[in-house]
């Protein structure tokens, strides 16, 4: 197919072209309770080429635009060719400031190694759903519903510019609902992601959320309305410090959404940790072909680099580093038990916690928090918090315990003073 | 449009008679498409192919002696037949092998009742049509227009994007055949307040093509004046408030706080508090909900990705839970008939229970008279997200706008960003007007959980309520 898509990009006189080749098998398990709901494979093959055009601007000044256009081997070579043709025009439409490409990369194929890339798809299916099952033992609480799905894949990136590359990838990722019935009937709603066979992280992860469950079954639901000082754990760490990935952004920079400068102190006056934040490589090479490593991000507090795809970056006169999905948090110097020490309020789960980023407001509706005075720990249910990162980030309290997830690998807690939650009583 | 179907249409027949021979049920999901997506911001003009567009792929769906299982792959040909059964074969007795211990959930074979359709949803200006040239032009001047509204206006972006697609769905004795186009478009206008950005958002759509881009030019200014009025909100004092939702609110309250809970893949979880209530009054009297393709919004289907023919389902008949929309497992597992609500992301995913147009009816008031009646209260508009709680009708949404109501008359005092809290049933009680003419908008795509996108529209009239806010 690839040879096809070449043939055609020169018999259509397309000079400037990135073909994107990716192929996956996946085995999904989908249950309720510990019952087998639907089984599902997938083998695919798709390829994306984007095509690449100069143009001149009004000034005379070279400006480039491209498009990009999905193709499936089932097309015959005029389909094909027609694909590029009309991509190809919509380019000149598209033209923006001129950048050069992508810095041409050739290297051999890069394998995943591990259980998880090496098993059968089936067999790893089957060990993660065994340890996902495996702490669901006691009636009072249970697993209600999951999901999982256990995929390889294989990806090669070729350009005009020279670029060959190849990687494997392999991925369990799913999610879980567990419920508790009495005395209050409620769920909540899990999620996890792992770049290995990780089974025994999964089954701690069902265990701590069949607590949770249960303690949200007794939560009192009269939360009252205030200011407390919060505290984050988990999932809500990563969405909270995604503002700094966000806002570094190459992207974000360029169209002025973001004035951060490099080397600036973008925390500001801080009376709390100073955030030390590291772009971490998911994968061996962008979509691009741009070879991905961890990168500083934030340091002390002050923008280390902006990162982005070739385009942004080129705009911007720094490195292109390609499009990161994970990052690392170096902080964390309060052991948890001492951060959560009262009186604060430690929201464990939400219903979609949210950080927006172009504004700084983070929010969301409370699951199950616990309301921490002093000694006494009372689980509570319902309200919700509406704070601002651009106020709380001078104060972040964050724990020497840590968290990973596919995408975050950082301090387990946050503690941020003030914030407003408006309460949930009936 | 779309040849690729019927040239593998031959095929697909002796695929799904193969299947037969081995499994009680066999089906199969064809589907082609085509889709583009224009931009235009501070950050140059941008052409591709849509994000969360459904690619061009097959599904096969049988049952076992392990219940349903699918298998989904893009390249197919007559010959490529017996490879597809044996791999098929071979891949669930891998599962079966590596998945001992765990039962199947009992499920009856789909009854597959004989039908045949084929149909075309229509659209006026196919956006191939317009051209490149000529879409791209129209949002740079719609840009244009909104950055000179007034200086302080920080960015401005036009876009649209469509998607077209052909569906085909063959069992033994099914032969459906649909051929859709909706187009989303919206108009966005963002101002700073230091390193807060402020953005509000105005969209259009159809179940058609380019000629969404008509109805832009007016809401132009509209969006640039709302995204400077947002530079002077404030936090709003948490507290239950009388409240006026626009259209658009009353559609996040519909879809979000309501709709997801009466997804009835819920009820056979025991996910679902609604499954308890069907037949009582959940609403006031003033609420009846629809879900279906009996309007012509972005989610009009003929069937669904199961092959079921959608229609018209009526969830709250004047405030009384009727019952909910339901996919084709589902709706066997539960013994009731399926609603056309089945529905893929791609033909790489699973189907589940999703909502299409969802809506509340029309009633008798007008939004003035609901503004005049309040003393103390606010306009709620623009949604920006939600989030659902099947489970215990707990709500999340959340608005840009909330607009100070003051002894019936609008203050002109802007409240921003508002979390919409508190329990499904008492805000839906707490109805007591509704204007007459229910509004729909299908510009975004709608999540099961964190996942699974698809096209939905949803929407209502003017809608008065008590809602907790925060």
């Amino acid at each position: 197919m690839i040879e096809r898509i070449q043939n055609a990009l020169r018999q259509c006189g397309i000079s400037l072209w990135r073909i994107n080749e990716a192929v996956e098998e996946t085995a999904e398990l989908f249950f309720v309770r510990q019952k087998l709901d639907t089984r599902r494979i997938k083998d695919v093959r798709k390829y994306e080429v984007s095509v690449f055009r100069d143009v001149d601007g009004d000034g005379g000044e070279k400006r480039r635009g491209f498009t990009a256009v999905p193709l499936t081997a089932a097309m015959d070579d005029g389909q094909i060719a027609e694909e590029l043709r009309s991509a190809y025009y919509a380019a000149q439409f598209a033209a923006n400031p001129f950048y050069e490409l992508a810095d041409p990369v050739k290297g051999p194929l890069v394998e995943k190694t591990g259980s998880l890339a090496e098993k059968p798809l089936a067999e790893s299916a089957g060990i993660m759903a065994k340890a996902l099952f495996a702490p669901d033992t006691r009636g009072d609480a249970f697993v209600n519903s999951a999901e999982l799905f256990i995929s390889r894949s294989r990806h090669r990136i070729l350009s005009s510019e020279g670029t060959d590359v190849s990687y494997t990838d392999a991925q369990a990722k799913g999610e879980f609902v567990v419920q508790c019935r009495e005395p209050e009937d409620v769920e909540i709603w899990n999620q996890f992601a792992y770049d290995g066979l990780e089974p025994e992280a999964l089954s701690r992860k069902v265990e701590e959320s069949l607590a949770f469950v249960r303690d949200r079954a007794r939560a009192c639901p009269d939360l009252k309305s205030g200011t407390f000082d919060l505290v984050l754990s988990g999932d809500a760490v990563q969405e909270l410090l995604g503002y700094y990935r966000h806002r570094s952004g190459a992207q974000s920079v360029y169209a002025k959404y973001s004035t951060w400068k490099l080397g600036e102190d973008v925390q500001g006056d801080v009376q709390g940790e100073r955030l030390d934040l590291t772009l971490k490589a998911s994968a061996p090479y962008s979509t691009e072909g741009i070879p991905m490593e961890d990168l500083p991000l934030l340091r002390d507090g002050k923008l280390a680099r902006y990162h982005g795809n070739n385009r942004f970056c080129r705009y911007l006169g720094v490195e292109p580093t390609g499009a990161y999905q994970k990052f690392h948090c170096g902080n964390g110097t309060v052991p948890f038990p001492e951060l959560k020490k009262g009186p604060c309020l430690w929201v464990v789960t939400f219903s979609d916690f949210q950080m927006d980023a172009m504004s700084g407001h983070f929010g969301g509706e409370i699951r199950l928090a616990y309301l921490i005075d002093g000694v006494f720990v009372q689980p509570v249910t319902g309200g919700s918090i509406n704070g601002s990162i651009l106020d709380a980030q001078k104060n972040l309290v964050f724990s020497t315990e840590r968290y990973t997830s596919a995408e975050y690998d950082g301090p387990y807690a946050v503690r941020l003073p003030g914030v407003r939650v408006a309460g949930a009583g009936k | 449009m779309f040849e690729l179907i019927d040239r593998v249409k031959p095929g697909l027949k002796k695929l799904v008679a193969t299947l037969r021979e081995t499994y009680p049920y066999a089906s199969v999901l064809a589907v082609a498409d085509e889709c583009r997506t224009w931009v235009v911001n501070s950050s140059g003009v941008n052409i591709a192919p849509s994000g969360r567009r459904g690619g061009t792929g097959y599904v096969l769906r049988v049952f076992d002696g392990m219940g349903c299982a699918e298998y989904s792959f893009n390249e197919f040909s007559e010959e490529k037949i017996p490879a597809l059964c044996g791999i098929l074969a071979r891949r669930l007795a891998e599962q079966k092998e590596a998945l001992k211990g765990f039962a199947p959930l009992p499920t009856p074979v789909p009854a597959d009742e004989p039908a045949q359709l084929r149909k075309c949803s229509a659209w006026r200006i196919h956006p191939k049509d317009m051209g490149d040239e000529a879409i791209v032009e129209k949002l740079t001047a719609l840009r244009k227009k909104a950055l000179a509204y007034d200086g302080r206006i920080l960015d401005a972006q036009a876009n649209i994007s469509y998607r077209a697609f052909r569906k085909l769905f063959l069992s033994e004795n099914r032969d459906l055949d649909q051929t859709i186009m909706w187009t989303a478009a919206s108009m966005v206008a963002m101002a700073a307040r230091g390193q807060e950005i402020k953005i509000a958002y105005h969209p259009f759509s159809a179940l058609g093509g380019a000629e969404v881009l008509e109805d832009m030019d007016k809401d132009v200014e509209t969006v640039a004046g709302e995204a400077l009025e947002l530079l002077d909100s404030q936090p709003v004092i948490p507290g239950e408030y009388e409240c006026v939702c626009g259209p658009d609110t009353t559609g996040m309250i519909v879809h979000e706080a309501f709709g997801h809970g009466v997804e009835m893949d819920m009820f056979v979880k025991d996910r679902a508090l609604a499954r308890q209530y069907v037949g009582e009054y959940v609403a006031s009297p003033l609420v009846t909900m629809h879900d279906g393709s009996a309007v012509e919004q972005a989610a009009t289907m003929f069937f669904d990705d199961e092959g079921t023919l959608t229609g018209d389902t009526v969830i709250i008949g004047k405030g009384i839970l009727k019952g909910g929309m339901c996919d084709a497992l589902s709706a066997a597992r539960l013994g009731v008939a399926p609603t056309g609500n089945g529905r893929r992301e791609s033909y790489e995913r699973k189907a589940y229970t999703r909502m299409t147009n969802t809506y509340f009816q029309g009633g008798e008031a007008t939004p003035e008279e609901m503004i005049a009646s309040i003393k103390d209260g606010f306009l709620l508009e623009s949604p920006a997200s939600g989030m659902e709680d099947p489970k215990n009708w707990g709500i999340q949404c959340m608005v840009t706008t909330a607009r100070e109501i003051k002894d019936g008359k609008l203050t002109g005092k802007i409240f921003s960003p508002i979390v919409l809290t508190g329990y499904v049933p008492d805000l839906l009680k707490s109805v007591t007007m509704m204007s007459k003419t229910p509004v729909l908008s299908g510009s975004g795509f709608c999540g099961k959980g964190y996942k699974e996108w698809v096209k939905v529209s949803d929407g209502g009239p003017y809608m008065k309520a008590r809602i907790r806010l925060g």
